[in-house]
């Protein structure tokens, strides 16, 4: 029936085109226009980008990117949307719109060569099993007849499972597509089964995909024996030598530290660095700044926070010469010190407690234990490679199937995890929940580790070879085979708890959540939820006493309705146990169905619809008040032989290229040990590819590993990294302004044992840092960017700073670390609050972080939409946080605290309040000049509130209340004021 | 302010007036003293100022602002701008493989569903337009109709999305973002991208409809309710008594520019002081602008705001066309929840749909028109997606569900051919088969007449250059362009 040639150019089989006379044929008409304008890059000698337009089969095979035409559908080919838009022929004048209107023809007409006169008119296109496994079968039938379900005991994995087939027996008969199940099923449109699909995220297959189908069965539904694309690094065709000499791809080799001319300004290594390249330019640093500036820096690099007035006096009054010293080390022993850090972790992994991407933004509800596991673990100093490790493979890092009950290390370990699953991810919806949407997920994850951990924009590469980077396609679907059988497209886990979209039971089986077997805490939940469950116990009970009356008689009124000669054998069934029915009254108690429905009582009795309607919204809101049981949102493989990885051209699924095995970017060779999988011989059915992956990252002399993390942490004390692009280290990223310097860093990184807080210590005890912000208007010149740091910069509080600071100096602050996260509300008028019990509200880092409702404060002030994460937050100055600043009922109700707690403290004297509210808001002390004129505004207010209150309320003492007042709107001017948002 | 507006001033005229008048300090600051910044530079390692300054187009084009009228939930081509007569010859019969392939509600797929509307020829152009928008008809000379239109998610988050941003995930600009990242605004005192909600509730997707993604907040657009306060904090709930406010305000400044001299060389101090300065003005300006009772009575009766039918939508259209007058470059007129998403009783929504928008969207265009407008304002109509020719749930209350493969969408002004019918659905309207527009050449062909250039159009982010249309193939549609 079908006849194959050209067999070096893989499987052909034919599809129907139309036969016009005048249809265009590929020898005589387009090879011309091809010969002209594209075979000095596309004949079969040169191929750029593996692709030939020497033969018609040639642009069916295609090139690097897929096929070059799609026949019949001249909208769906990639080659003509190059030639109309213009971007080929490259480098050349567009083609004349007669040869693009003659190509569009035939591809249109079936893309013909005069060879398919030969095969009896039939044009031809390649079919594989590839094709079919990853686009056909595998996106329309492996969720019911795939690795984890098996519906009809079929299994359409594999040529050979297929072979074997199910119940009805096999699924395809090679050669035979008329007599094969499969087409039949699909034929008369059982499959997909209709009423499932939209469950499934599933459609019916088109006429092209069908005719596919059916084309590779009739040729004998060859098998592809391919193996994996082999990719070493000493010969690996894909990168050149020259490629591995990239600075960021080498190794960080140790500096020695310059002599520079200033000694008496280094006091750290870091500072040698600094000024040598100052000195180069005959400059130094600025003087250090005064005691109290570099207190109040302190406090918010670390903490977020202002020091309070007691904290400043403290400090003042602490003379010994290492004061300075001293306060680091206590601030880094703060507990708030983790807070403030985590934020910034928190936005290089992209955190969210919402899924994002629909508008219902359904909440993550276990995503702050990730939260909370980083806070601890930044307070703890863990070390950074340790850190990585347990986000990246905690999971394998233990047999968790194996253990009854978790050690606190064990449940931390998985919650690390979570690092895995921070992308935003739509798949709760059975609308959003199809590959397509699944390989977002995937890419972005690939993107979160890419830019976070290797400073690489991995994600570039996931459609084409990355366009700057020695980093092929390839080399993106081996990282991706790395998480493939935990985050496997073919096989998804649902993201919440409702299952949406996995039209399964809902068990632990079907969704993303490990049990928390820690006894302690289950049963903290079951104490909390034991009485509301009795409550809600009773109420059903109350509903059922209720009820139950009533359903009896609709039942006896509709077994009365059933003709009289079966109603006796209908009762009869009806009394037998489900399980001992015959044949006869199955079919009996089928047919008359009898059984009476909720709605039906409540159609019918209308009392006992209220009744019941006000049963339930008792249980309703009995039911809000239950804790979910503690779960972990973790990331896990399913077990199994893996999907396998295929390269998807263009980044299209139905695309499919090469088979991959998992591994690292390619590039990253020099001094490394390669990626190498061991298998843990675990219960728990783990392949190790994430272990290998975090255990090839930590190694001492990753030449990315250190530097990006020594970076950032640079990044979020000077304002700008070394390198000022931290999520890329490659081409396109900025070379770093202190090369040595951050190999030095680095390197000190790993020698003191990947600690964090060392590195504060070791930044934070500069010249460098110690440094004013204030300097003269020469120096701003010389060097206008502080790329050479000979000023410290001044910087805006970022957003969560800001508004954790306004509620601190308003005494509003609640400091409960830890948690679920408090929940927000959206006012009528647009603004996003947190719902505030009385005693204040906590860090914004406690606050629900919801992608499409992020608190306003923090909006506007630059709160990045993790989407899918930030490395580095931009910074706007709009009339719009003026006027949230001015008029927002959060700092104006913050305002009327803070002058309460500082009437509490100063009493009602205006200078001692005014000194108090520097001290608060400003962590200084007033000059003189200010004292008078913050005096007189303050005076002034006093007088102003007096008369409107005198005028308004002529009856009641007033004085103190317009003291109040007067005082609550000086200080709300010092919240505004920039001194107070910026960090000198 | 109004007597400026009447006597046939160019806007430039107008902005440059307030530069040298009233608000001059502020401006000056904003503005430095070039009116035309560069256009976006690559981001360098200084942390980079982004701003509304104008900037100079890539090209000279026709359109200084856009209205675009987004009709959020997806209307219906073939009852509204692309006739079918096939689908009464075929009505009944089941939908092909492939269109069924692409049904979203499986189970209620029913058979082709002929339009229950009249279609007529009008305007010297012939444009073929339905029964139930009487009101576009008459203006069919001036917009160009895309009928070609096709996306590719049949959802209308991800579609949204797509039509707002060229993917379908949150997280990437809108095209709004980037009209006024590439041009910035004339008019200092206002957003630059103003959203008008309809007061019944936001659109799905709400406020992530106008993000600015990656693009800096400055860039997102603002939403202006038509109804109690136009702007979020533009007035606090309890305001201060005025000798109050002048106090803190003098201390403010006093205590701001103090800090700002002592810290010589940091110029985002100056543009902070600018910022409160202007949202002072904004409180103004933001107030007149949006202050329809200036109208005269006949323009109120023309975008039908005596009729509560049409009021809302008509207040909307009104304030759109207030807010380009006074230079706002890009405005998106929503309507409430979902009315186009006609799932069910097609002739009865249908007509409820056409009846809230038809008047007002003639209106607006009309005005336009009158007032010189509508050769620099480019009005854009359109939803995510359109809607399937056959039945969903057939029977007498049969509707339609959404079409993802082929929609319509319309243009007028700024530089669009007039009277234009561009572009093919096949017989029975389900998918564009010629001259397919994607929404990326739609895209591009929005910023073409915008005078940007969608590739040169350019956000430098971790090394990538970010565009709109990033490496998708994308084609200005010149035959819609005059």
């Amino acid at each position: 029936m079908f006849r194959f040639k050209n067999l070096a150019l893989g499987l052909f089989v034919p599809v129907v085109a139309v036969f016009g006379q005048d249809a265009p044929r590929f020898e005589g008409q387009i090879r011309p226009v091809f010969q002209a304008r594209c075979f000095p890059c596309h004949d079969a000698k040169n191929k750029q980008a593996g692709l030939s337009l020497e033969e018609r089969d040639d642009l069916l095979k295609g090139g690097k990117t897929g096929a070059a035409i799609v026949p019949r559908k001249s909208s769906d080919s990639l080659m003509l949307s190059m030639i109309s838009s213009g971007r080929m022929p490259m480098g050349g004048a567009k083609m004349a719109d007669t040869e693009i209107e003659l190509l569009r023809r035939w591809i249109d007409a079936g893309a013909l060569s005069d060879r398919d006169k030969e095969m009896e008119g039939q044009p031809l296109v390649a079919v594989t099993e590839r094709e079919l496994s990853t686009s056909i079968v595998g996106a329309k039938c492996l969720v019911c007849h795939g690795r984890r379900r098996q519906e009809g005991g079929l299994d359409l994995r594999t040529r050979a499972s297929m072979l074997k087939g199910g119940k009805s027996g096999p699924a395809i008969v090679p050669g035979k597509p008329e007599e094969s199940l499969m087409v039949k099923r699909i034929a008369s449109q059982q499959m997909p089964p209709p009423h499932l699909q939209e469950q499934f995220s599933v459609r019916g297959l088109t006429s092209d995909e069908f005719e596919k189908l059916k084309h590779w069965i009739a040729s004998g539904a060859p098998e592809d024996r391919e193996q994996p694309v082999d990719v070493r690094a000493e010969a690996d065709a894909a990168i050149k030598p020259k490629d591995r000499e990239f600075w960021s791809f080498r190794p960080p080799v140790r500096p020695k530290v310059p002599e520079v001319r200033g000694q008496d300004r280094v006091r750290t290594p870091l500072d040698a660095f600094l000024l040598e390249k100052l000195e180069a330019k005959s400059m130094t640093f600025s003087k250090e700044a005064p005691k109290l500036t570099l207190m109040r820096r302190a406090h918010f690099d670390l903490l977020g926070l202002p020091p309070s007035p007691e904290e400043i006096r403290e400090y003042l009054a602490d003379s010994r010469p290492d004061a300075y010293e001293r306060l680091i080390d206590r601030l880094l022993e703060s507990p708030h010190y983790g807070e403030r850090w985590a934020r910034y972790w928190m936005d290089a992994v992209g955190y969210a407690d919402s899924e994002g991407g629909v508008s219902n933004d359904t909440l993550r509800p276990h995503a702050w234990r990730y939260r909370d596991y980083v806070i601890r673990s930044l307070n703890a100093d863990k070390p950074y490679d340790r850190f990585l490790i347990e986000q990246i493979a905690g999971d394998e890092l233990l047999d968790y199937r194996g253990v009854t009950e978790y050690s606190a290390d064990q449940v931390e370990k998985l919650v690390a995890t979570g690092f895995w699953r921070m992308a935003p991810d739509p798949t709760y919806s059975t609308e959003q929940n199809f590959i397509p949407e699944r390989l977002d997920v995937v890419a972005s994850q690939l993107d979160i580790l890419g830019t976070s951990v290797m400073g690489l924009t991995i994600g570039c590469a996931r459609c084409h070879d990355h366009k700057y980077d020695p980093i092929p396609q390839r080399d993106f679907y081996r990282m991706s085979a790395m998480v493939q059988p935990a985050l496997d497209p073919w096989d998804w886990l649902a993201p919440n708890e409702q299952c949406v979209g996995v039209g399964a039971k809902c068990d632990d089986s079907t969704i993303r959540f490990l049990p928390l077997l820690s006894i302690k805490e289950r049963k903290l939940v079951e104490e909390h939820n034991a009485p509301f469950l009795n409550r809600i116990g009773d109420l059903e009970k109350q509903l059922e006493v209720k009820a139950a009356p009533l359903r009896e008689k609709l039942r006896a009124e509709k077994i009365a309705a059933v003709p009289a000669d079966v109603r006796e054998d209908l009762q009869k069934a009806l009394d037998t146990p489900e399980a001992q029915r015959t044949e006869i009254q199955r079919y009996l108690a089928g047919k008359f169905l009898v059984a009476v429905k909720a709605e039906e009582i409540e159609a019918k009795f209308e009392d006992y619809r209220k009744e019941a309607m006000a049963i339930r919204r008792q249980i309703q809101e009995q039911k809000r008040s239950l804790k979910p049981m503690p779960k972990i949102r973790a990331m896990f493989e399913m077990g199994g032989e893996p999907t396998p990885n295929r390269i998807m051209l263009r980044g299209e699924y139905t695309n499919s290229g090469p088979l991959v095995a998992p591994g690292t970017p390619s590039v990253l060779s020099v001094g490394l040990e390669p990626y190498r999988l061991e298998k843990p011989a675990y219960r728990t059915q783990t392949t190790g590819r994430r272990l290998a992956l975090a255990k090839w990252l930590v190694q001492p002399n990753h030449p990315l590993t250190s530097r990006v993390m020594v970076n950032r942490i640079w990044q979020n004390h000077f304002g700008v990294g070394l390198v000022a692009s931290p999520g890329n280290f490659g081409k396109t990223g900025l070379p770093p302004s202190h090369p040595e310097l951050l190999d030095w860093l680095s390197t000190e990184f790993v020698r003191q044992g990947w600690s964090i807080k060392a590195m504060h210590r070791l930044i934070m005890t500069s010249t460098a840092y110690r440094q004013s912000s204030r300097s003269s208007a020469d120096n701003h010149t010389a060097d206008p960017a502080n790329v050479l740091l000979s000023r410290f910069p001044l910087r805006r509080l970022d957003a969560d700073a800001l508004r954790d600071s306004i509620l601190k100096v308003a005494g509003r602050l609640d400091l409960t670390p830890f948690g679920p996260p408090d929940e927000t509300e959206v006012k009528p008028e647009g603004e996003v609050l947190t719902k505030t019990p009385k005693t204040g509200e906590r860090r914004s880092i406690y606050q629900l972080q919801r992608r499409s409702k992020m608190l306003t404060m923090l909006d506007v002030f630059d709160a990045p939409q993790l989407t899918p994460n930030c490395l580095r937050r931009s910074n706007s100055t709009v009339a719009s946080q003026a006027l949230q600043m001015m008029n927002s009922e959060l700092v104006r109700n913050a305002a009327r605290y803070m002058a309460g707690r500082v009437m509490d403290s100063a009493g009602t004297d205006a200078g001692s309040q005014i000194e108090r509210i520097f001290l608060t808001a400003l962590a200084r002390e007033a000059t003189a000049e200010e004292m008078q004129t913050a005096r007189t505004t303050l005076e002034g207010m006093r007088r102003e509130w007096l008369q409107k209150l005198e005028s308004e309320l002529p009856a009641e003492p007033v004085r103190q209340k317009a003291e109040w007042l007067a005082l609550s709107t000086l200080c709300h001017t010092f919240l505004n004021s920039a001194e107070f948002m910026y960090i000198d | 302010m109004k007597d400026r507006e009447n006597s046939g001033n160019t806007r430039r005229d107008f902005f440059s007036s307030m530069g040298d008048g009233l608000y001059g300090a502020a401006l000056a600051l904003l503005l430095g003293n070039d009116l035309f910044a560069a256009n976006p530079a690559v981001v360098g390692s200084a942390p980079q100022v982004y701003d509304l300054k104008p900037k100079k187009p890539h090209h000279s084009g026709k359109a200084k602002s856009v209205i675009h009228l987004f009709m959020n939930g997806g209307p219906s081509q073939v009852d509204l701008l692309d006739p079918k007569p096939a689908l009464e010859k075929f009505a009944g019969q089941p939908p092909s493989r492939d269109l069924a392939s692409e049904v979203r509600a499986v189970r209620e797929t029913g058979g082709l569903m002929p339009s229950p509307f009249k279609f007529a020829k009008h305007g010297q152009s012939g444009v073929e337009i339905s029964e139930i928008m009487p009101h576009l008809a008459k203006r069919a000379d001036d917009i160009a109709v895309i009928r070609s239109m096709f996306t590719t998610h049949l959802s209308h988050e991800n579609a949204l999305f797509i039509m707002q941003s060229g993917r379908m995930l949150p997280g990437r600009p809108s095209l709004g973002s980037w009209v006024v990242y590439g041009l910035g605004s004339e008019n200092q005192n206002l957003p630059a991208y103003v959203v008008l909600d309809d007061p019944k509730g936001l659109p799905i997707n709400d406020i992530q409809n106008w993000q600015a993604g990656w693009l800096p907040g400055v860039f997102q657009g603002t939403r202006i309710r038509s109804e109690g306060s136009p702007l979020l904090n533009l007035h606090a709930k309890e305001e201060w008594p005025g000798a109050i406010v002048d106090l803190s305000r003098s201390l403010l400044h006093r205590m701001d520019a103090a800090h700002r001299d002592q810290r010589p060389g940091y110029s985002d101090l100056e543009a902070r002081i600018a910022s409160y300065e202007l949202a002072a003005r904004m409180q103004i300006a933001a107030t007149d602008a949006l202050d329809i009772s200036k109208e005269s009575e006949a323009t109120r009766e023309m975008y039908g705001l005596n009729d509560e039918m049409t009021a809302s939508y008509g207040r909307r259209c009104l304030m759109a066309r207030r807010l380009v007058e006074r230079g706002v470059r890009m405005v998106q007129v929503y309507i409430e929840g979902q009315i186009w998403d006609n799932h069910g009783e097609i002739e009865k929504n249908l007509r409820y749909c056409c009846g809230k928008t038809d008047k007002p969207i003639g209106a607006l265009l009309a005005d336009l028109r009158q007032r010189g407008l509508l050769d620099s304002t480019l009005v854009v109509w359109g939803g995510e997606f359109g809607r399937l020719p056959i039945a969903q749930k057939p029977g007498p209350t049969a509707g339609r569900d959404h079409g993802p493969s082929g929609f319509s969408v319309w243009l007028a002004g700024g530089g669009v051919k007039g009277g234009t019918v561009y572009g093919a659905t096949d017989d029975i309207g389900y998918k564009a088969v010629e001259n397919r527009v994607s929404v990326h050449d739609f895209h591009s062909t929005v910023l073409h007449l915008m005078g940007l250039n969608h590739r040169n159009l350019v956000f430098e982010r971790e090394g990538r250059n970010e565009r709109i249309t990033d490496e998708f193939p994308a084609r200005v549609v010149q035959e819609v362009i005059a």
